[in-house]
């Protein structure tokens, strides 16, 4: 039953994903919103069904790969680490197909889209969908890969939807530059398949010492690659050529978040990373954040702007992901909790700057002024999303950096206390930062390029409803999915 | 009932209140009204913890919500110190609520659907605060509560310096708390939870094995809440941010929020710390903080013509009196629990003092704002015929921020001040603080004098339309006068409670109240039995009526006219705005003197060297770079393929050569 249901939340939007390319304009759109909502509940009914358990099933084996490696190659896996990515992509997934219907049409100011782009959306985004939760629910190395890489293909074909000169450009980067972290993902799987003759996630553990720091080390260089990591990063601002909602995808639950997601999943299994790994891990994640952080003043591209937040929120996770690797459970959980969290904050704030981008067709921020006026919900939605991402309590981050501090206070030394300083430091600037911004765009006197009529139309208002919503419960969720997490 | 129903439905009918009033947002006044009549009704229950609480002693404590991964669990506890902030935080609530009923119409560019919900919310918040017993869940409160106040700091959404001070508010007192969450991890990292009782012991034992830590742990705490008391240099972000806020927030800044920083400070030196020498040491820091900030506070706003920055001003002054007297306790608390009482409760009741007063004056300010539109006091003048409710509420108002008996201000300065000069026989620093807080309120009655005179004295515009505010506006500042009058005369009452709320917290026992201000009808402070000092206001009003009637009937009887003539010079008559007495001619030489007492430091975004910035882009040297060689490198096989089948067939005959020779030397 179990098993079923979650085959069949990875056929339904894959299922969608071709009918959509085959249906032009309008069916198209409700074959994709419906197959997105039922992916949707029947995820949610799955995570509930098996918290806090795990379930596991194998589907299919490859004789030829051996006894040990081809059994159970194919199947499904379903523990508490991979709920909290399969509800991230899951409900921000089809949040991110409703919002696209006003917004991939002909109504928008910015990208009017006709029934011909229409279907070749859908279909990459369903097939985004539908390869993120392979992801999520993979059981073994060698099927992450697989999904993994399909992530890059359809980010590739997203980012580039517009086909303009420089979105080409964009979606190549983003190819080539995730492509090879995916060379160091299969020199990963070719070390395990040598070594231990398994895909297994366990396997890593059982490595010997050398090979398993290489392992782990080409895994980090594959996870920093995915989730647009220093020295990787300079792909993610670029992918902003995308159309909003796939941003906002891309950003909050899809493709970056597997690269974290890859990384969390490794150290997880058998804690077994080398410790030098984890600090220089760790280490990396903080530079990240300082890195981003320091981009934030001179951007005037409000996406471009959030593009770099992310870059540092994902530092955030894999900080607690390497806290794990070091014997903090705590900040692992806080890690993985910050997943949820910034997922839902940030897919807010890139929804609200979609519907910016939609009713004004501007996204600088000098040019904008005074949105609140016309638009007071997305004022509301983009104010809300800035204090979740940011950690201000009662929001969603505050709970997951919480966390994270707490978990980095449980290292002994003077570690804990530095780190400490260090990422109170970077909420602290890019809350101002950000504030400042949030104030300038949607306050004050309106700006000639914000007399607008109103908010978004009803699909894109729902959205932001939902997700505002999303910000203040995410954390009542992810708690007690993270809570089974830890050695 | 027990109390958590209490409180809950209390904090329900506030968010209940705060949806009714965002359905009906479309009409003000009606808005207004629901918001009032909530706030009224949910006021009740609190009423009814406040009152058992005092009866009882404090109510146990109940949790509601566990977090096993952190050790945090939403403990619910009122103690008498809650009780006594409740009370605070309720007279004053209310009564803005009721004030801005009116007030908020004059706002009319602004939907009040940012307001009376955002001012509900931000209630409910302020109850959290004060009941919590979790700093987890105290600090998610306690950030609440600094957004929604920030929201309604904001509330004229297209005013660029009122959303730049809201953005110093937030910024600066978000700051503070993410001090507060550092210095409570530190605590966690020995206690493993967030529970008050466990973090004393923690911080006890922190304290003991590692003093630094400890140590900085105080500060960082001290920082946090004394950012949001307004103590200087942390409370700059105070005269900013009260001006715009629209009045009835104002008076609530002054009246509730920031003293919640002095709660903070009271729950951290009181039930946190230890009784020992550290305690003294931050004692004197405390004591050192006020008095700077009541120095400077003070300097600063007798410079200020905008009235309610002025004010601002003075609410950062009269928390320094506040500081002084926690300070003075603390230092006491080890030897002299007896002087250690006075000091506090003289703090704790200028607390409520300041609440009373400052919350008059911001509403006295907000109602001049009302009828004229302006808050500078050079552009007005004899407002006091026209708005006789308001010049009689703010006198009396200004009378007790300065310190004049027999209102309350006088009271609880004369509380501080005595046990600071009792203080000061042994130890000569606080006959010095002392000294100077006498000083202060000198110059607080100077610049109370400049506002009553530039605001309601002197002659009046010709053809000036300014009447007297609405009822629901003139009430809750007649009542707030009443209070001043009230806590001036009846000391004794409002210290009985003031000390049983200390006597709630505090580690050491502290001796009863009848052996501290011994007297019925007065205050007769005792020290281990010795009585060293007297106050009986009851007296002294009769004094001053009988003196007053005295010399009313003198006028009177002597029957002297009063002469009205036009004011000129040069032979030429001129309009009263232009020979009046501007604010900004009081006290000349004074500024003069103290003209740099307070700085501005300007704030810029920080700037890259270029240099840095190239060597950060790794597109520019690293990437585009080795995209161009992958590139070239390509272009350079291609131009092997010639088409040529020949060639082709050469290459495949020199490579079979070398694979045949490698392998007949390898073999």
């Amino acid at each position: 039953m179990l098993t079923t249901a979650l085959v069949l939340i990875l056929i339904l939007p894959a299922m969608g994903a071709l009918l959509a390319a085959a249906l032009p304009g309008r069916p198209a759109r409700w074959v994709a919103t419906s197959s997105a909502a039922a992916a949707t509940a029947l995820a949610l009914w799955c995570v509930i069904a098996v918290y806090p358990g795990v379930h596991r099933s194998s589907l299919g084996s490859l004789p030829w790969l051996g006894e040990q490696a081809g059994r159970g190659i194919l199947g499904v896996l379903l523990d508490p680490l991979s709920s909290v990515l399969l509800l991230v992509v899951a409900v921000i997934g089809l949040l991110t197909v409703v919002y696209s219907l006003p917004y991939v049409s002909e109504t928008n100011r910015g990208h009017s889209a006709g029934p011909r782009d229409q279907s070749r959306y859908y279909f990459w985004l369903l097939f985004f969908v539908a390869s993120m939760l392979g992801v999520a629910t993979a059981p073994n190395f060698l099927q992450l890969f697989i999904c993994w890489e399909l992530t890059t293909l359809c980010s590739w074909a997203l980012i580039s939807y517009y086909r303009g000169e420089t979105s080409l450009r964009a979606g190549f980067k983003a190819l080539v530059m995730t492509h090879v972290g995916g060379v160091f993902f299969l020199l990963v799987l070719l070390i395990l398949f040598v070594e231990t003759r398994s895909f297994e996630f366990d396997a890593i553990a059982g490595l010997a010492p050398p090979r398993k720091g290489l392992v782990f080390f080409f895994l980090m260089v594959a996870a920093w690659a995915k989730a647009a990591q220093v020295p990787f990063h300079t792909w993610l601002p670029d992918a902003m050529e995308a159309p909003t909602p796939v941003s906002a995808y891309l950003h909050a639950a899809a493709m970056v978040k597997a690269g974290v997601y890859l990384m969390a999943r490794s150290v997880s299994s058998g804690w077994a990373m080398p410790q030098g790994l984890a600090i220089l891990l760790g280490a990396m994640a903080v530079v990240t954040m300082y890195l981003a952080l320091s981009y934030y003043f001179r951007q005037d591209d409000l996406k471009r702007l959030l593009a770099y937040s992310t870059i540092a929120h994902l530092g955030y996770v894999l900080l607690g992901v390497a806290l794990g690797a070091v014997g903090s459970t705590t900040g692992f959980r806080g890690g993985v909790l910050h997943i949820v969290c910034h997922g839902f904050g940030k897919a807010t704030l890139f929804l609200c700057a979609g519907a910016i981008v939609y009713v004004t067709g501007s996204r600088s921020i000098s040019a904008l002024g005074g949105l609140a006026r016309s638009m007071p919900l997305t004022a509301t939605a983009f104010f809300v999303g800035i204090l979740a991402v940011t950690g201000v309590p009662p929001f969603a981050c505050f709970w997951s950096k919480f966390m994270l501090l707490a978990g980095a206070l449980e290292l002994p030394g003077p570690i804990g206390p530095g780190l400490l300083a260090l990422l109170l430091g970077e909420t602290l600037i890019a809350f101002g930062w950000l504030l400042y911004i949030a104030q300038k765009v949607f306050l004050g006197a309106p700006s000639p390029a914000a007399r607008v009529p109103s908010d978004p139309p009803l699909a894109m208002r729902a959205t932001l409803v939902v997700l505002i919503l999303g910000c203040v419960v995410a954390p009542a969720i992810g708690i007690p999915l993270v809570e089974p997490l830890g050695r | 009932m027990s109390h958590v129903f209490l409180l809950g439905s209390s904090v329900a009918l506030f968010l209940l209140g705060a949806l009714t009033s965002f359905a009906l947002a479309r009409n003000p006044r009606l808005c207004g009204w629901i918001a009032v009549v909530f706030v009224t009704v949910a006021a009740v229950p609190l009423c009814g913890v406040v009152g058992e609480t005092f009866r009882t002693g404090g109510q146990p404590e109940v949790i509601l919500l566990h977090l096993s991964s952190l050790g945090a669990s939403w403990a619910i506890a009122v103690d008498p110190l809650s009780a006594f902030f409740l009370v605070i935080a309720v007279v004053v609530g209310v009564l803005s609520t009721v004030f801005s009923v009116d007030y908020m119409i004059r706002l009319e560019k602004d939907s009040v659907a940012k307001f009376y919900p955002v001012l509900l919310v931000f209630f409910s918040s302020i109850v959290g605060v004060l009941v919590t017993s979790d700093f987890l869940f105290f600090l998610v409160f306690w950030e609440l509560m600094t957004l929604t106040s920030f929201l309604l700091v904001t509330f004229e959404r297209e005013s660029s310096t009122s959303q730049r001070a809201g953005r110093k508010y937030f910024i600066v007192t978000h700051a503070a708390t993410l001090c507060m969450v550092a210095g409570a991890l530190i605590v966690w990292q020995i206690s493993g939870s967030f529970h008050f009782a466990a973090m004393r012991d923690a911080l006890g034992t922190l304290l003991d094995t590692q003093p630094v830590s400890g140590h900085l742990v105080i500060f960082l705490f001290v920082l946090g809440f004394a950012t949001k008391a307004g103590v200087l240099p942390m409370g700059d972000w105070l005269p900013d941010a009260h001006p715009v806020a629209p009045s009835g927030m104002s008076a609530l800044l002054s009246g509730v929020l920031v003293k919640l920083g002095i709660y903070g400070l009271l729950r951290v030196f009181c039930s946190f710390v230890p009784v020992s020498a550290s305690l003294q040491a931050w004692g004197v820091v405390v004591a050192l903080a006020g008095v700077g900030s009541l120095f400077i506070g003070t300097l600063a706003a007798l410079m200020q013509t905008d009235s309610k920055r002025l004010m601002a001003f003075h609410t950062i002054g009269q928390i320094g009196y506040v500081c002084l007297g926690l300070g003075v306790g603390l230092y006491c608390l080890a030897d002299n629990p007896a002087l250690a009482a006075l000091g506090l409760m003289g703090a704790l009741f200028h607390v409520a003092n300041h609440a009373c007063f400052k919350a008059c004056l911001f509403l006295g300010a907000g109602s001049v704002l009302y009828r004229t539109g302006e808050r500078d006091m050079n552009k007005l003048g004899g407002l006091g015929t026209s708005m006789p409710l308001t010049a009689a509420s703010s006198t009396i108002a200004s009378m007790s921020i300065a310190g004049v008996p027999p209102f309350n201000g006088f009271a609880s300065k004369w509380l501080i001040l005595a046990t600071c000069l009792l203080v000061g026989m042994s130890a000569p620093l606080f006959l010095a603080l002392a000294i100077v807080g006498l000083f202060i309120s000198l110059v607080t009655l100077a610049s109370f004098l400049k506002v009553l005179g530039a605001v309601f004295l002197g002659q009046a515009d010709e053809n000036s339309d300014v009447r007297e505010v609405p009822w629901t506006m003139a009430l809750p500042q007649v009542v707030l006068a009443a209070l001043c009058i009230l806590l001036g005369v009846f000391p004794q009452v409002f210290l009985w409670f003031a000390h049983a709320a200390l006597a709630g917290v505090s580690q050491v026992g502290l001796p009863p109240i009848d052996l501290l201000l011994g007297g019925s009808w007065g205050l007769t402070l005792a020290v281990s039995g010795i009585q060293v000092g007297f106050w009986a206001p009851s007296a002294i009003v009769v004094a001053l009526f009988l003196s007053g009637s005295l010399a009313y009937g003198i006028q009177r009887a002597a029957g002297a006219r009063v002469r009205h003539v036009p004011v000129w010079t040069g032979g030429e008559e001129h309009a009263a705005g232009t020979v009046r007495y501007p604010a900004s001619s009081f006290y000349l030489p004074f500024k003069e003197a103290f003209r740099g007492i307070y700085p501005t430091v300007r704030l810029r975004v920080p700037a890259f060297p270029a240099s840095l910035r190239k060597a950060l882009d790794l597109d520019r040297w690293l990437y585009m770079p080795l995209a161009r060689t992958v590139e070239q490198a390509a272009r350079g096989l291609g131009r092997t393929h010639l088409g040529i089948p020949q060639v082709y067939l050469l290459w495949i005959v020199v490579g079979a050569m070398v694979v045949m020779g490698i392998l007949l030397l390898t073999v």
